[in-house]
């Protein structure tokens, strides 16, 4: 167990990406930020000085205090207190945590919708293939964001307000991966495509496979690298549409904050002079989606694959 | 019959490209010159570096290639020295260009017409309309119906033997001196080459166009060219009459060639190959770089580059062929 | 050419079909116009009575053509809040949208191309990295926070006291960095001209301009690094190609070249994307109108959705999505004029 872990970990050591990574500046650089990130927010009720959900360790009288370092700031609250006197810096690891389980989750949906759905369109063909592809020009053409915002508005609707901020994680998990699967579909289905004329592929089928034996076992291992490059972007693209829809109010409520409801709280303030209410979240939202960002870039330049153009 | 200065003199021609981990040759030590009116053939495998010699004449290699050394020497003035300015001024003038692939060379979204008219215009103060006359007139000259018609139409619309007589016409437009043809009938179907073939050289020797034709094919290199160069892995190996070279090829690699070639009349004679395969760029043997597929190979071609000798009116670079020329003196000297 | 146009609309009523069954489903689901016309205090026999009349107990697809037909008389019922028909509600907002779309849509054509162009030509240029950097940095940047830092700049005002006040170059770095701010924040204000119909336009004032200033900046900002690196990845492409080596073989300037020869094949593709992305910029107008309290379609989309005022919500989907497709079919017909390859049979040649 030890040794084959072991030498899997020479193997990746000895790998090319591995190797292109230690020369990429940029790359280390958003990989360590993205891990501190990811382990502050994960681990964030232990860092946080209190806990924003907690009702009773906030105190109203310590409103809009600003960031040390301004006039009137209290050491206490380091990044200063929102409208409602909670630490900005607990609220925000705990809007990250949020943000990143949204994002991720919503990915994870949508690679299991898209893999299906690409490679069914890919490998059948055909009928099936045009429907889908059908499917996914129509819903892209209508943009993902606003796919989303429509889907969260019948929802919300729907449940009401109180119903749906309770359950507004899964929600917003569902309505960003229905509204993002044709991304990974269509990246999946040009490298079925591509995949499917080499031979291995005959092989398996001369050999007598079953189809969804070949799909899965044989096609979709090779056409994980571009998946990973697409999703990687994915969750960068999740985390901004979860932002805008809790933006317009059509995610999570203020008393389970994402960062990017706590950008539409701060930014009823910003009017009154408390910038750090709504920017200070803003700054680690961008920060997250870029280092993400440029993680994915990276990726696409050493993998290489074949993504879906435009 | 030869002049003293020819028109077009390569000397010692390098070009590298620099790629991550220092530069690749891709032609190295390349001399020939070419006179007024001359055919000459440049032959060899694909990879051995035709085509950025034939891109290096007009000094137009893409980057990451770059002339390192050496000079181009038209009508006694550097191609390889001089300012992208002046080099405009020969370009599609003076030396004109064909290209392989007729169905990438023009460009699609362009008429034919624009892209003849502003070939003109960038040479020549003149009328648009003058210029139209000039492509229709040229256009007839490459026996292409309806000339007038042609101008307005579209790439897409012309079958691919149609371009390349388009292509043609375009070189011809401003009476160049040299006209520099890249495989121009290898992406056509082999029912209109010769038809193509034919018209090129008719109109070069009507004009008095000296023409260096790129091609993998020996055949039609022996046929139509007065002298020809036989490259291997970016260097020349041999170069001389075309005639000579294949009625008594110097170079094993040439041999070779010429052996490979079917032979007429003999239905059913194997074909002969020349075992292995050129070496890619990345990985040049040392010495000869023939030796590794060479049957006479010894130990000096494995170390160190052969100079040119010279047997009869060919050049040659190839220790086997040197060797035997210095035997043969040896002899001499002993009988006389 | 008609072969084309009868594959493009048939193509395009397709999809308008979809979107109609969508909203209907939507409508159908969630609005119980009952509810609105009478309230709590009727009697069951009544209701039921009220049901029948209105056609509620029809089957589907009669209720469904009902509702088909209707929307094609331009009826897509009356909206719960402002008490009049929903398209005449959209009819008052829709200028403002356009505008704003119009003012973005300008910004992002007059920089992309040049930027992109240029990046594309001098990939190695100091310049153009430090474009391709913003790009990627403008990419991850969400089009509200770009909107509230744009307001917070340019609308209320930086005071930036970093540096010390009692130097000279302390001085003049926080006045440097220090800005006024005074641009507009808050819709599209009252000098306003009036065009025709309900479009009251804001391009025929200084204060009108002021007023689209922030707005279309902010909406262009997310669309403007995508298409430069759109633009700059085609044309390098182009570049590339056989037929721009050819060119330089023919002798012809540089400028002709990259201007004439490579930008038009480059533009084609951009083209198709482009029309694509109207699409997402409807979608982006919803936040930038709540931003900056634009009183637009996107804000009354919103404002209907927490009203719950479910007639105006169907109907704002039926008209966007009929812009959508209308866009993406001229689109595709543009594309068809513009690109001789494309022989307008529907098929490339």
């Amino acid at each position: 167990m030890t040794t084959a872990t072991l030498s899997r970990w020479n193997r990746f050591r000895e790998s090319f990406l591995w190797y292109s990574f230690k020369r990429d500046k940029v790359a280390i650089v958003s990989s360590i930020v993205l891990l501190l990130m990811v382990f502050a927010a994960v681990f964030a009720p232990l860092f946080a000085p209190t806990d924003p959900y907690d009702l009773a360790q906030i105190d109203i009288m310590n409103s809009e205090l600003p960031p040390v370092g301004m006039s009137g700031a209290d050491a206490a609250f380091p990044l200063g207190t929102d409208a409602q006197g909670r630490d900005m810096l607990s609220t925000i690891l705990y809007g990250t945590r949020v943000s990143l389980l949204i994002g991720f989750g919503a990915v994870v949906l949508q690679a299991a919708l898209g893999i299906l759905f690409g490679l069914l369109a890919g490998y059948l063909g055909g009928r099936v293939d045009s429907i889908l592809m059908r499917i996914a020009d129509v819903q892209l053409s209508f943009s993902t964001l606003m796919v989303a915002i429509i889907v969260g508005a019948v929802f919300k609707a729907s449940f009401g307000n109180l119903m749906f901020g309770e359950i507004a994680i899964y929600m917003l998990i569902f309505i960003i991966g229905v509204a993002e699967w044709p991304q990974i579909a269509r990246t999946v289905r040009a490298s079925v495509l591509a995949e499917k004329k080499k031979e291995y592929v005959d092989a398996a089928k001369v050999m007598g496979f079953r189809t969804n034996r070949i799909m899965f076992r044989h096609i979709l291992p090779n056409t994980l690298s571009p998946i990973f490059v697409i999703a990687t972007v994915q969750i960068a693209n999740a985390i901004i549409s979860e932002a805008a829809l809790s933006f317009l109010g059509l995610g999570m409520p203020e008393t389970q904050p994402s960062l990017g409801s706590l950008i539409k709280s701060g930014f009823d303030y910003i009017q009154s002079g408390s910038w750090w209410i709504t920017l200070i979240p803003g700054l680690v939202l961008v920060v997250l989606v870029l280092v993400i960002n440029l993680l994915g870039d990276w990726l696409r330049d050493v993998m290489n694959p074949r993504l879906y153009k435009g | 019959m030869k002049s003293d200065t020819p028109l077009l003199e390569v000397k010692n021609l390098d070009v590298r490209f620099a790629v991550r981990g220092g530069d690749l040759t891709a032609l190295r030590g390349i001399s020939f010159s070419l006179d007024k009116g001359e055919r000459l053939g440049l032959v060899g495998e694909s990879g051995a570096g035709k085509s950025v010699a034939a891109f290096s004449i007009l000094n137009l290699i893409a980057r990451p290639g770059y002339i390192a050394g050496g000079q181009i020497l038209f009508e006694g003035e550097d191609l390889a020295a001089m300012s992208e300015r002046e080099l405009r001024k020969i370009r599609g003038n003076r030396i004109a260009m064909i290209f392989q692939d007729p169905m990438m060379t023009l460009n699609p979204v362009l008429s034919i017409g624009t892209q003849m008219v502003e070939a003109i215009k960038a040479h020549r103060r003149i009328g648009t309309k003058a210029a139209r006359e000039i492509a229709v007139g040229k256009l007839r000259k490459v026996q292409i119906p309806s000339p007038e018609k042609r101008l307005d139409q579209y790439p897409h619309e012309l079958s691919g033997g149609m371009r390349q007589r388009v292509i043609i016409a375009i070189a011809l437009l401003l009476d160049p001196e040299i006209i520099v043809a890249d495989e121009p009938t290898t992406a056509l179907d082999v029912t209109i080459q010769a038809e193509i073939m034919a018209l090129l050289l008719d109109l070069c020797e009507q004009e008095n166009v000296a023409l260096m034709l790129i091609t993998h094919d020996l055949g039609v290199v022996s046929q139509v060219t007065q002298r020809m160069l036989v490259m291997y892995s970016g260097r020349i190996i041999e170069q001389g009459p075309t005639r000579e070279i294949i009625n008594d090829a110097q170079h094993p690699y040439t041999q070779g060639l010429i052996n490979a070639l079917p032979q007429m009349g003999e239905p059913g004679a194997r074909l002969f190959q020349i075992p292995g395969s050129m070496p890619s760029l990345k990985n040049v043997p040392s010495g000869c770089p023939f030796h590794p597929r060479c049957d006479f190979a010894t130990d000096q071609c494995r170390q160190t580059m052969p100079e040119y000798v010279r047997s009869g009116n060919v050049d040659v670079a190839c220790y086997e062929v040197s060797n035997l020329i210095e035997q043969e003196k040896r002899m001499q000297e002993a009988g006389s | 050419m008609l072969a084309f146009l009868v594959q493009r609309i048939s193509q395009a009523v397709l999809v308008m079909f979809v979107i109609s069954v969508i909203a209907f489903a939507i409508q159908d689901g969630l609005g119980d116009p009952l509810q609105e016309m009478v309230g709590m205090s009727v009697s069951m026999e009544e209701r039921e009575a009220l049901r029948e009349e209105l056609g509620l107990n029809d089957s589907m697809v009669v209720q469904y053509l009902r509702f088909a037909g209707n929307a094609l008389q331009g009826d897509l019922g009356n909206s719960y809040f402002y008490g009049k028909p929903t398209l005449e509600v959209i009819a008052e907002h829709l200028p403002a949208t356009l505008e704003l779309v119009i003012g973005a849509s300008l910004i992002i054509m007059f920089l992309s191309v040049p930027i992109g162009v240029y990046a594309a030509i001098r990939p190695q240029a100091w310049l153009a990295k430090f474009f391709m950097g913003v790009s990627t940095v403008g990419i991850s940047i969400p089009v509200f926070l770009t909107a509230i830092v744009l307001i917070q700049i340019y609308s209320i005002g930086v005071t930036i006291e970093w540096f010390p006040e009692d130097t000279g170059w302390g001085r003049w770095l926080n006045g440097a960095f220090t800005t006024e701010g005074g641009l507009p924040s808050y819709g599209r204000g009252d000098e306003l001209t009036h065009l025709f119909g309900t479009w009251y336009s804001g391009f025929f004032s200084t204060d009108g301009l002021m007023h689209l200033v922030l707005p279309c900046v902010s909406l262009a900002s997310i669309m403007l690094p995508l298409f430069i690196r759109l633009i700059r990845a085609e044309m390098m492409e182009v570049l590339q190609s056989d037929y721009i080596r050819y060119a330089r073989a023919k002798g012809l300037s540089s400028m002709r070249i990259n201007f004439l020869h490579a930008l038009k094949n480059t533009m084609l593709p951009v083209i198709t994307v482009g029309g694509v992305q109207v699409g997402v910029m409807v979608a982006y107008t919803i936040l930038t109108e709540t931003v900056f309290q634009w009183p637009g379609v996107g804000l009354m989309f919103l404002e209907a959705i927490t009203r719950s005022d479910i007639p105006l919500i169907v109907a704002y989907l039926m008209v966007v999505g009929l812009i959508f497709v209308i866009t993406n079919t001229l689109v595709d017909l543009v594309y068809g004029l513009v690109n001789p390859t494309v022989k307008l049979t529907g098929k490339k040649a």
